[in-house]
């Protein structure tokens, strides 16, 4: 039984070494000026809906090397910096109506820093180019594991490409231990990320898998037209809640916030792509339709115009406009349900991602690079280096804070991009 | 609608997106003519890194996901 095994092991690594080999012996040397690259980017993100002053710096840093033609290897690093105040009791406008003189809803007040540790490596030969990664993430109530492949082909004198990828996760989120049969409607929330990860009793962790599939199919059609059709599907299996949120159910009751524990994604999307001669520049639009099984759809439209000043410098101007229907289970107030005490519903979130809004983005970006004919210092054979500004308005049309409405919720994106070929 | 007539619809459906790509290839634009399309400005993400930041940003904050890259790593978004 043991040799039998020992035997089928030894065909499959020789069959796996065979394909290899015969992968490698295909490869055909593919022009390389440079042997590395390094790319570091840093993006501030700051917001300011009714209470809430929330602020992510996410600075990133990544290398990657052409040991030989045939393959890349990458490393690279991300955090996310995260300051200000999430809610954490959410309520809506009947509650409070019922309750005038009490400010029902409150927020808690977020410090936490996420960091990524990931790295790859791409396979190549003349048209066809196979990845894997790995990352690792980590933050003081999660953590995350994924790994992603992708194939990637070139056809009709490259002017097609098919691109198949998978990626999967298998995460973990920090919870509270409930009391023995609490019910949803009775858990309680998450206080803090104290003692999470560790054998701490009054700690538990709840696992989340996530597979994603994408495929993509872009097309030169002219010598200045390209498109581009994506299609990604999403399978989340697991805790989807914020665990820190709570949720008021009915009067003196509130409840840790209950999302389904299962969800289907479905989205295509489509891009173009046309540079037009006489501006010395290129329209980008494109369009995305989504769907899940929580019933959220949304559309997206994006537009940008970029053009040259000069030979190293564009700047591009953009917008984008999002739109989405809420989920099933949304509601802004959970409260009177089936008596005595709710709620409307098996599910109540206090998530305004999950509520129906629309948000529109305006934005700029400059970017200056360099490719020069001779290494600079005998050592970098070229640069990048970029900057943009995007602003979002965002328009809750059912979210409020205790019937409050949030009127004001714009968010700033700032982002700052250097490049070194070597 | 019956559900053998939405199965025919479906079918059909996958194999015109299917054969599509394919049907694309007797589009050519030759090597010479592709300086534009090589250029940087024609990149459907000109700064891949930059432009992954930005939908890791504003796509934490919505209900909608995908049409662009496959990601993970967790959200930061407390």
């Amino acid at each position: 039984m043991q040799l039998s095994r020992l035997s089928r092991a030894r065909r499959l690594f020789a069959a796996l070494g065979a394909a290899a080999g015969a992968f490698l012996s295909a490869s055909e040397p593919v022009a390389h000026a440079q042997t590395a690259r390094f790319d570091t980017t840093h993006s501030f993100y700051y917001e300011a809906p009714l209470r809430s002053r929330m602020m992510v710096y996410t600075p990133g840093a990544d290398l990657q090397v052409t040991p030989a033609e045939f393959l890349d290897v990458r490393a690279g690093w991300e955090a996310d910096v995260v300051s200000g105040a999430s809610v954490a009791t959410k309520a809506g406008a009947a509650y409070q109506a019922n309750n005038a003189a009490a400010d029902v809803v409150t927020t808690a007040s977020v410090r936490d820093v996420r960091n990524v540790a990931k790295g790859g490596f791409t396979l190549r030969n003349r048209e066809v180019s196979l990845t894997g990664g790995y990352l690792y993430g980590t933050e003081n109530d999660y953590r995350s594991h994924a790994f992603n492949v992708a194939a990637k082909t070139e056809l009709f004198e490259r002017n097609t490409q098919l691109e198949l990828s998978y990626a999967r996760n298998l995460d973990s989120v920090c919870d509270r231990v409930q009391s023995v049969n609490a019910t949803a409607p009775r858990a309680r929330a998450l206080e803090d990320s104290k003692g999470c990860f560790t054998a701490d009793p009054l700690r538990k962790k709840h696992g989340l898998d996530i597979d994603g599939l994408q495929g993509t199919w872009s097309q030169a059609w002219t010598p200045i037209f390209l498109t581009q059709i994506v299609y990604s599907a999403q399978i989340l299996s697991g805790f989807q809640s914020n665990p820190y949120r709570s949720v008021i159910l009915g009067q003196g009751t509130k409840a840790q916030e209950h999302h389904p524990e299962n969800r289907a994604r479905h989205a295509v999307a489509a891009r173009a792509n046309l540079y037009v001669r006489p501006l010395r520049g290129a329209f980008r639009v494109g369009a995305r339709g989504y769907t899940d099984s929580w019933d959220i759809r949304s559309i997206t439209g994006e537009a940008e115009f970029e053009r040259y000043f000069g030979e190293s410098f564009r700047l591009a101007v953009r917008g984008r406009y999002y739109n989405q229907t809420g989920a099933l289970f949304w509601s802004d107030d959970y409260t009177g349900g089936d008596a005595p005490l709710g709620p409307k519903g098996q599910y109540f979130t206090g998530d305004r991602e999950v509520s129906p809004f629309a948000s529109y983005l305006v934005g700029l970006r400059a970017t200056y690079s360099v490719s020069p004919t001779k290494r600079i210092l005998g050592l970098l054979s070229g640069f990048k280096l970029a900057a943009s500004a995007d602003a979002v308005q965002i328009d809750y049309r059912e979210y409020t804070l205790g019937g409050s409405p949030i009127s004001d919720a714009r968010a700033y994106i700032f982002g700052l991009s250097a490049s070194a070929l070597f | 609608m019956p559900t053998s007539a939405l199965t025919v619809r479906g079918l059909w459906f996958a194999v015109v997106v299917l054969a599509a790509p394919f049907a694309a290839g007797c589009v050519t634009v030759k090597p010479q003519e592709r300086s534009i399309l090589a250029d940087p400005i024609m990149e459907f993400e000109g700064d891949a890194r930059a432009a992954a930041q930005l939908r890791h940003a504003i796509e934490n904050r919505e209900g909608s996901y995908g049409g662009a890259g496959v990601s993970g790593g967790g959200c930061g978004c407390n």
